[in-house]
């Protein structure tokens, strides 16, 4: 199909709503970087978002917004109001202002380094907590790999129904620049479905979690695969092999 | 019952731009994780509730939103990356790809959803596109949509039926649908192209 004819296309296929031979065909155009198409499918995709917000307003939840952050291990910090946020500010400012008064010959950046530390350490904090949490409840089954082998990876992956899939792992050398390890839960018919991205540790360690309800029913494996750092969308080169899940 | 969102989304657009959040993002500062929920926490909530019309399903699916952007922004360009609207789209995706889960139709589609939310897609989009007046455009021109235009918007948009799904849905012949995707893609067009370009 010409430009011309795949042009009224451009909205139906960011939108995935295509019929498969239409999108094979913008596919084409897409990679080989069209310069009639491209274009118009980058102004489909910001259209898209827009039109997409035409829905009524809806409140979350306010607890949403510490699920959510304790679901990417941050800092749980509750959201203060323009007071609050003054107080701090004005707080951390008086700080600020004896803190350089007295240690003026702290650099910038060994402050900056420390901070950077304080809020690292929050965030591992954070995650074990997460990560206790998942462990300590009863539906919890737990499945061990690379048991025995030195060098390869080894660890544990940890599935419960209600929750989601943990794995720990060890010897695990972090990825390379440009790279990074991602999970794959492995259905017992179908293709690996991604499940989160993760960059393990300095010392190899690694954990991650992917939250939310998962049906043992229907799940055979779990495996982990060093991708390029956007992810994929299917596994490229398997560094844990499929852990078999299925039946926990 | 639309649009009641627009204070929202103008309150979003006004930002400038988003590109020190983004590199907070991905410094993996965990106040730029309160920061982007904060600014498109409510926006995402929305969209997904609309589409999964679920409360409880709506919670899960923003937090497996707000995961993948977690996981995917070291990818993000923070000079030409458009943020706002690669959330929406992940949110809008996922309540698609849940709902496609629903109702057995999890079909090759989701791998298209996968690749259609790339942090690559989403650089250099046309920034006029993303500006409160052209959003009243859209709105406005939204609502000149026939009612036939609308429902086939609205199956696209919200729930991700594909032409063939939507004649199948409205009992109607494959053409005619066709006509009233095309017809309603080009009013909408049509519309912001005006604006753009006055």
């Amino acid at each position: 199909m010409s430009c011309e004819e795949l042009r009224d296309l451009y909205e139906l296929y960011a939108l995935g709503a295509l019929e498969a031979e239409e999108t094979a065909e913008l596919d084409a155009h897409v990679a080989r970087n069209c310069p009639t198409c491209v274009p118009g499918l980058k102004r489909a995709l910001a259209t898209n978002a827009v039109i997409a917000s035409f829905v009524p307003d809806v409140e979350p939840p306010s607890r949403l917004r510490r699920k959510v952050l304790a679901g990417v291990g941050t800092g749980l910090s509750p959201r203060w109001g323009w007071m609050g946020a003054w107080a701090t500010a004005t707080a951390a400012l008086l700080a600020g202002v004896l803190w350089f008064g007295i240690e003026d010959r702290r650099t910038a950046s060994e402050l900056a380094a420390t901070r950077q530390q304080v809020a690292m350490t929050q965030m591992d904090l954070a995650r074990v907590q997460q990560a206790l949490q998942f462990l300590d409840e009863p539906e919890t089954k737990q499945v061990g790999f690379g048991a025995g082998q030195p060098q390869p990876p080894r660890g544990n992956v940890f599935v419960n129904p209600n929750s989601g899939v943990l794995l720990i792992a060890s010897n695990l050398p972090p990825a390379p620049a440009g790279k990074i390890y991602e999970m794959w839960i492995i259905p017992k018919s179908g293709a690996p479905k991604p499940a989160g991205l993760f960059q393990s540790q300095q010392n190899g360690s690694a954990f991650h979690l992917v939250p939310g309800p998962i049906d043992t029913s229907v799940t055979a494996a779990v495996a982990v695969s060093i991708e390029p750092e956007a992810g994929s969308a299917t596994p490229t080169k398997i560094v844990i092999p499929p852990v078999a899940v299925g039946g926990m | 019952m639309f649009f009641f969102l627009l204070p929202v989304l103008a309150a979003v657009l006004r930002f400038a731009n988003d590109s020190d959040l983004i590199r907070r993002l991905k410094q993996r500062e965990p106040q730029a994780m309160a920061d982007l929920y904060d600014r498109y926490g409510r926006l995402a909530y929305a969209v997904i509730y609309r589409i999964v019309r679920n409360a409880a399903a709506a919670e899960d699916l923003v937090q497996e939103s707000f995961l993948r952007i977690w996981n995917r922004v070291q990818g993000f360009d923070e000079q030409k990356g458009a943020l706002g609207p690669w959330v929406l789209t992940v949110a809008r995706n996922r309540a698609i790809d849940y709902l496609r889960s629903l109702e057995g139709r999890l079909t090759q589609n989701a791998v298209a959803l996968e690749k259609l939310e790339s942090p690559g897609l989403f650089m250099d989009l046309e920034s006029e596109i993303l500006n409160i007046d052209r959003v009243r455009v859209l709105r406005e021109a939204f609502e000149k949509l026939n009612p036939n235009q609308r429902i086939v918007i609205e199956l696209a948009y919200y729930e991700g039926l594909s032409q063939s799904e939507m004649a199948e849905r409205m009992k109607q012949p494959l053409g005619t649908v066709k006509t009233w995707v095309r017809s309603a893609l080009k009013v909408l067009r049509d519309e912001l192209g005006e604006a753009i370009s006055v």
